[in-house]
């Protein structure tokens, strides 16, 4: 079983530290283009291609809860400066695994309802609520 | 060690090749359905399903490979899903197995089944991506881009090695020569 020591050429090695390098540049660009201390205040709330919400996170008193209908039912969750998909009853709810989302950059999508979250900060939007 | 041997396999026996590797792929399908993801980013899953793909494009080509995964998408999606997730998997599956096809028939000097594989699993993730930005109509999906790759490699290797062993047992099965 010498075969087993060839099983790895010269291209995939060249091709997964090309990956991988990538990938760790991406976030660690990512990283230092998200700014921690600048807080994402406006969140968008995206159905397909349509905005169906656009809050501003830093407005909010109290916290309260809304739904959206699509394929399947989430259940949105907002508090002041950060946003969430409570619930949903789609397969996999990975959008209630992403969590809290706080800072610009950071969203959360359901594929299923083709529905996604994410942060801006409120002067990249120039139609911002607070008009 | 040669590339492996072109193997072109014809009529009844083909058909029933054909039926097992997607009886296999489904039943694969399935069954990683059932492990949970620790990562909450779309797309990342065990792509074991890759396996039974990569097999057919080396023993019985192209096309086959294209009507597994199609055959494969459509049922899964019954299973569970529904035609948003069709959509999307179909447009990841294509596009992996076109890309696997072309490396394994054109660059198999330069690249072995891992790197295959690994190729494999990266353009399913952005092909996933890209019918996810142009339904969202937004470019914010890709921020998942890096996680995915990373996760393609690490799975793409996995389910790599296990073709080779496979493909390497497979070859000396009588049923599975040339006549």
């Amino acid at each position: 079983m010498n075969q087993g020591m060839n099983i790895l050429k010269k291209g995939d090695i060249f091709l997964v530290i090309i990956v991988i390098a990538a990938a760790l540049t991406a976030l660690a660009f990512y990283n230092w283009s998200r700014d921690k201390h600048k807080e994402g205040s406006s969140a968008i709330v995206k159905q397909g291609d349509v905005i169906v919400h656009r809050i501003n996170l830093n407005e909010i008193k109290e916290p309260y809860t809304f739904e959206i209908e699509g394929d399947y039912r989430l259940v949105v969750e907002v508090s002041n400066g950060s946003i969430r998909v409570l619930e949903a009853d789609c397969p996999d709810r990975l959008c209630v695994k992403s969590g809290w989302l706080r800072y610009k950059g950071d969203i959360a999508v359901c594929l299923p309802n083709k529905t996604m979250i994410k942060l801006e900060g409120v002067n990249d939007s120039v139609d911002g609520i607070s008009y | 060690m040669t590339p492996l041997m072109e193997f072109r396999i014809k009529g009844l026996k083909r058909l029933v090749l054909l039926s097992i590797l997607l009886a296999q792929a489904l039943v694969l399908s399935i069954i990683e359905s059932w492990i949970p993801v620790p990562v909450p980013v779309p797309g990342v899953k065990l792509g074991l399903a890759n396996i039974i793909i990569l097999i057919t494009i080396i023993f019985l080509g192209f096309k086959d490979a294209v009507f597994v995964v199609v055959l494969r998408t459509v049922l899964t999606s019954i299973y569970a899903g529904g035609p948003v997730l069709f959509m999307f998997s179909a447009a990841g599956g294509l596009l992996s197995t076109t890309v696997m096809a072309v490396l394994y028939n054109r660059a198999s000097r330069i690249f072995g089944l891992i790197g295959i594989s690994i190729a494999g699993a990266l353009f399913h993730n952005a092909g996933q991506l890209l019918v996810a930005m142009i339904v969202m109509e937004d470019t914010a999906v890709f921020y998942f881009m890096p996680v995915l790759a990373v996760s393609a490699v690490i799975m793409g290797s996995f389910t790599g090695l296990i073709v080779s062993y496979l493909s390497q047992k497979l070859e000396r099965i009588s049923i599975i020569r040339k006549d």
